[in-house]
């Protein structure tokens, strides 16, 4: 693979892989959303195995597979199948952000000023070793902020467990964007601990609409000083 | 003995431990039949293993080996924490399976806490679940889960202090969250969901974080020359951070010590600790509260040398002085204002946190060792505080600090228990807790200008909070008691004891632990 | 070559103004298909033109001269932007000019010339149609400017002409992240500013939903004719601009009148084909309520920052 055609791929993989998490903001339809996120374990695996051809490492290639796997096959799965319980047991309310604590348009704007955030706070590492994928490095910490922002303004708790795989899928892509990813062992674990995540908070999103009666994160406000 | 083995058993056993439990769940037929659920004078059920019978109404508690097996893996790990510090004072750091489980001093004090605090935490359990299973809140199915989850939570608790690995380290501390995440939410009622919720959501992204830190530490290695394999290894890294580039560790450890601060119950991330451990059972409280808070301070200190080495220590000194005062302040205002005993003693926990991350900033010998000392203090004090607020929660119902009044002339055994711990928490002696703030006081006064007016400020919010818990504490065990006092004997109340009196030797002489201690704090850069 | 550059300008401007009405017509004529109805033909606009400017000039009682200069001022802005922009030829005598900046501060000019218009008639409709599209001008300015900041920071310039020949040289920098953010970013900031669905409706006059109709509810005669000439205008430059800037080929980069011709073409046949497919889409699309309207300009602000971003950082100018 020519070097040019390298980093035109690359910056492609990561600029969908940004306008992925831009998407999510953006909609309301968790079912969309999903299938946003979905889309984007794809980008993230496209980058690792870019990187891993790139850099005819094999291995690297084998755990973007991996990574595809799971960041666009079982994740997804799992919110869709909790989607689903959730529609059969509430009807429509429960599969649409109805009312985020900071609303779209405004969500879109900050999601711009943390793009730009991401950009000055990747300055340094950028500056470490330039290389094109490192010069894609803000976009991992891009995704990362809005994963933050996604998690603390949105109200359903299955967007609250997309935010977290957001900020989860940018650590991630920062990681093969440096350091072409951490030592297997490591990212082992990191997926396994990703996916029992993910499970426990599926199982706390069914007990609480047992207790709650819905899964709108703003009932729950029993715990106060 | 062989290194391997005593590296591994700590791990190992919990998990052989959590794994009897499983099975013997899975072998019984109708786990709901071999419980005590409906019947509500049984305090204790018969062995699984044995077919079930249907339970007689009248029978009073028996000796039932399964709920203490639990006790098997504290005792497990207080004797591969002695025995790994013995070698470790004899022989240096001892390390197996390529760096991935070592230890040194520190890992050995961590252990013997651990250990120390998991006796008397799955001591009082047994007494606490089945008192909860004949009140008819738990089933005999969720009580294996909650023996198959507390021993899985100390396993990976065991990982967290007993890797070399930074990776596997974040790994661990992850594990923890998984873990417990159940635990907290263990009653199923609205308000414990809640406290499972946000405890999972807080902690999983505030830790997020943390491993977002440990990669940008690991691209920094990397370009410093550390072999691939190296470059999350711990002692490697501490050696060779001075080459580590400034800007890119700086920005890796703020990410690390916010990360780990959010599992420590450190500002800006601690709004899910006193939610968990207000709603968890007391036994889980107490081990959360207990160790898990200080495994992952103990984590912070290990990346406090690493940053020591590449950016100087006034990086960290004012990062972790900055985020101690600020939590202090927060848990001396909330203590204040509380009216919920078992949230006084979260926030109470933040507190004493606060107080062992003034002494990380402060980083001389004798802060460190203060603060390692402060560790193991307040593990006991507040785990026996907690497995006695278990007990008062289930004798009064209630965990309003105003509804509750005359513990002492009602249950003597256990509200004593609990002023007493109270006692050791407000740093009286003879408690090891007042040496230890002493110690830390004395280090950040010595320390220079900006530090000894932090020390002073954070006496001063650690003197109002102390006041808070005392007068509310004073409000529960005071005042008359009932027409007819219950019978005074109460069960489970020996690991308590047991606490408590090693908690007041702690303070009164280290003994032969001081050596483990020095080093212990040598290890991670109190030179 | 004077005369060639000369030639283009008026040829630019000839083609946006003459073809602006029978673009609108074509547009139509291929919606009435798709909707199964015979039509009107291409030229229905130019034959509503003719009958409008016949008719006797009336203006409101107590309008000022805002509203009487806003038709004037829409389709000179107009104009003169059409001569700046490369529509034809990125070589005139005018290209020098042709800065990014003042073609988008002309644009802008011309809308609130006709929001001012909208309040100087003093009605309900006049003064919500003006603060409509003023809202949605706020958002729209910036991303058209961004949009085109990014595809300029290859080139290292802003002036229009200078980034459409870089780009007609090197084609593979438009299929870059950046290339196709800015598309997204600048379609939906031209579908907005133009008032077509899914932001406005330009065949309604819905109260509750019109934004440009409710401003320009109280003209009549020759007035409405200017009126409807220059946002015709405006849509046919707009999709010039998008041609030339994300479809560069066959633009004339040197004076040739051969070149001249087969841009001529080409321009022709891009417009209408954008035109085509708007027209195609604006079939199947509904008009987004009011209040979702700034949520998709801000996405396409968004989209046009990143655009930028990437531009600057992706490619190698950090």
């Amino acid at each position: 693979m020519s070097a040019g055609l390298y980093t035109e791929l690359l910056d492609l993989a990561c600029g969908t892989f940004l306008l992925t998490a831009v998407l999510v903001l953006w909609l309301r339809e968790l079912a969309a959303i999903v299938r946003v996120f979905a889309l984007q374990g794809v980008a993230l695996a496209a980058i690792a195995v870019l990187l891993g051809a790139h850099e005819q490492r094999w291995d690297l290639a084998g755990v973007g597979l991996g990574v595809g796997v799971l960041r666009a096959g079982v994740l997804p799965y799992l919110m869709r199948r909790a989607l689903a319980g959730a529609a059969a047991d509430r009807g429509s309310e429960e599969v649409r952000e109805t009312q985020p604590l900071v609303n779209v348009a405004a969500s879109l704007l900050t999601a711009a000023l943390l793009t730009l955030l991401a950009y000055a706070v990747a300055r340094p590492l950028t500056q470490l070793n330039p290389t094109p994928a490192t010069r894609a490095l803000p976009v991992g910490l891009a995704v990362v902020l809005i994963g933050f922002f996604v998690l603390v303004t949105r109200r359903r708790a299955l967007a609250q467990v997309v935010g977290f795989l957001l900020l989860d899928n940018g650590i991630t892509a920062t990681a093969f964007l440096a350091t072409s990813g951490v030592p297997l062992i490591v990212e082992l674990g990191v997926s396994f601990d990703v996916l029992l995540a993910v499970l426990v908070l599926q199982i706390l999103t069914t007990r609480m609409r047992e207790a709650f009666g819905t899964t709108d994160i703003d009932d729950l406000r029993e715990l106060h000083d | 003995m062989n290194t391997a083995l005593l590296l591994t058993t700590p791990v190992a056993a919990p998990l052989a431990v959590a794994a009897a439990y499983a099975l013997t769940g899975a072998r019984a037929p109708h786990p709901a039949r071999t419980c005590s659920h409906g019947h509500p004078v049984v305090v204790a059920e018969t062995p699984v293993t044995v077919p079930a019978v249907e339970p007689e109404p009248e029978r009073r508690p028996q000796w039932c080996p399964s709920a203490w097996w639990g006790l098997v893996s504290p005792v497990a790990i207080l004797l591969c924490g002695s025995l790994l510090a013995a070698g470790v004072l004899d022989e240096g750091p001892a390390s197996a399976f390529s760096g991935l489980l070592r230890a040194d001093a520190l890992t050995a004090w961590m252990l013997l806490v651990v250990g120390a605090v998991a006796l008397i935490a799955c001591g009082s359990a047994p007494a606490y679940l089945a008192d909860e299973e004949a009140a008819g809140r738990a089933s005999g199915r969720a009580r294996r889960h909650y023996h198959v989850l507390v021993q899985a939570f100390l396993a990976a608790m065991c990982l967290a202090v007993m890797t070399g690995n930074l990776g596997v380290l974040w790994v661990a501390i992850e594990a923890t969250t998984i873990v417990t995440a159940f635990l907290v939410g263990h009653r199923r009622t609205r308000t414990s969901v809640e406290a499972a919720w946000k405890y999972v959501v807080i902690c999983s992204a505030g830790i997020a974080l943390a491993f977002l830190g440990t990669v940008l530490i690991y691209y920094a290695a990397r370009h410093a020359g550390i072999a691939e394999a190296w470059a999350l290894d711990w002692p490697t890294l501490a050696a060779r951070a001075d080459r580590l580039d400034p800007a890119v560790t700086r920005l890796g450890i703020t990410l690390v010590v916010l990360g780990f601060g959010a599992k420590a119950g450190l500002i800006p991330l601690h709004a899910w600790l006193p939610d968990a451990h207000s709603q968890a059972p007391a036994a889980v409280s107490a081990l959360m509260s207990g160790v898990l808070l200080s495994v992952a301070l103990t984590a912070i200190l290990r990346y406090r040398v690493i940053a020591d080495a590449a950016l100087g220590p006034d990086f960290t000194r004012t990062l972790l002085a900055g985020i101690a005062l600020l939590t202090l302040a927060l848990a001396a205002g909330l203590l204040l204002a509380q009216r919920d005993y078992k949230r006084m003693l979260a926030y109470s926990s933040m507190e004493h946190m606060s107080l062992i991350a003034l002494g990380a900033a402060i980083g001389s010998p004798l802060a460190l060792s203060a603060a390692l000392l402060h560790i193991a203090g307040h593990g006991l004090a507040k785990s026996v505080a907690f497995c006695a607020s278990g007990r008062i929660l289930q004798l009064t119902g209630t965990t309003r600090i105003g509804r509750v009044r005359g513990l002492l002339a009602h249950v003597p055994s256990v509200g004593g228990v609990f002023g007493i711990a109270v006692v050791a928490l407000a740093a009286f002696p003879p408690f090891s807790l007042f040496a230890s703030e002493l110690g830390i006081a004395r280090a950040g006064l010595a320390a220079g200008t900006g530090l000894a007016w932090a020390t002073s400020g954070s006496l001063l919010l650690a003197l109002i909070a102390f006041a808070a818990l005392a007068t509310r504490t004073t409000h529960m065990l005071l005042g008359p008691g009932p027409v007819q006092p219950e019978s005074p004997t109460e069960p489970g109340m020996w690991p308590l004891t047991l606490g408590l009196a090693a908690c007041a030797a702690l303070g009164i002489a280290t003994g032969p632990l001081t050596d483990l201690l020095h080093a212990a704090a040598q290890a991670i850069g109190g030179h | 070559m004077n005369a060639i550059g000369y030639v283009a300008v008026a040829g630019q401007v000839m083609a946006v103004v003459i073809g602006a009405p029978l673009l609108t017509g074509w547009m139509r004529q291929v919606r009435a298909r798709l909707e199964g109805r015979a039509g009107p033909g291409p030229l229905q606009p130019w034959r509503d033109v003719r009958k409008l400017l016949r008719k006797e000039p009336i203006t409101p009682v107590g309008t000022g001269p805002a509203f009487r200069a806003a038709p004037a001022l829409l389709v000179a802005t107009t104009v003169v932007a059409a001569a700046l922009v490369p529509l034809l030829s990125t070589d005139t005598p005018v290209s020098a000019h042709a800065d990014l900046i003042v073609v988008v501060a002309l644009i802008a000019l011309g809308t609130l010339a006709l929001a001012l218009a909208g309040l100087d008639t003093g009605t309900a409709f006049g003064g919500m149609g003006a603060s409509r599209e003023m809202t949605v001008a706020s958002l729209v300015e910036p991303t058209l400017l961004l949009s085109v900041f990014a595809l300029s920071i290859p080139a290292g310039t802003t002036n229009i002409p200078a980034i459409v020949s870089s780009a007609a040289h090197a084609p593979a920098r438009l299929a870059s992240p950046a290339g196709l953010l800015a598309i997204a970013a600048l379609a939906v900031a031209i579908l907005a500013e133009t008032g077509r669905i899914p932001v406005d409706n330009p065949s309604t006059h819905l109260e509750l939903t019109m934004i440009h109709e409710a401003m320009v509810l109280e003209y009549a005669g020759p007035d409405l004719a200017l009126v409807e000439l220059g946002a015709q205008m405006r849509l046919t430059l707009l999709l010039g601009l998008l041609s030339s800037l994300f479809a560069p080929w066959g633009i004339a980069t040197s004076a040739s009148w051969a070149a001249l011709a087969v841009a001529l073409a080409l321009l022709a046949a891009k417009v209408l084909l954008l035109g085509a497919v708007l027209a195609a889409a604006e079939v199947f699309w509904a008009k987004v309520r009011l209040f979702r309207v700034p949520e998709l300009l801000a996405g396409s602000f968004l989209l046009a920052l990143l655009a930028v971003t990437a531009s600057y950082f992706l490619n190698g100018a950090a």
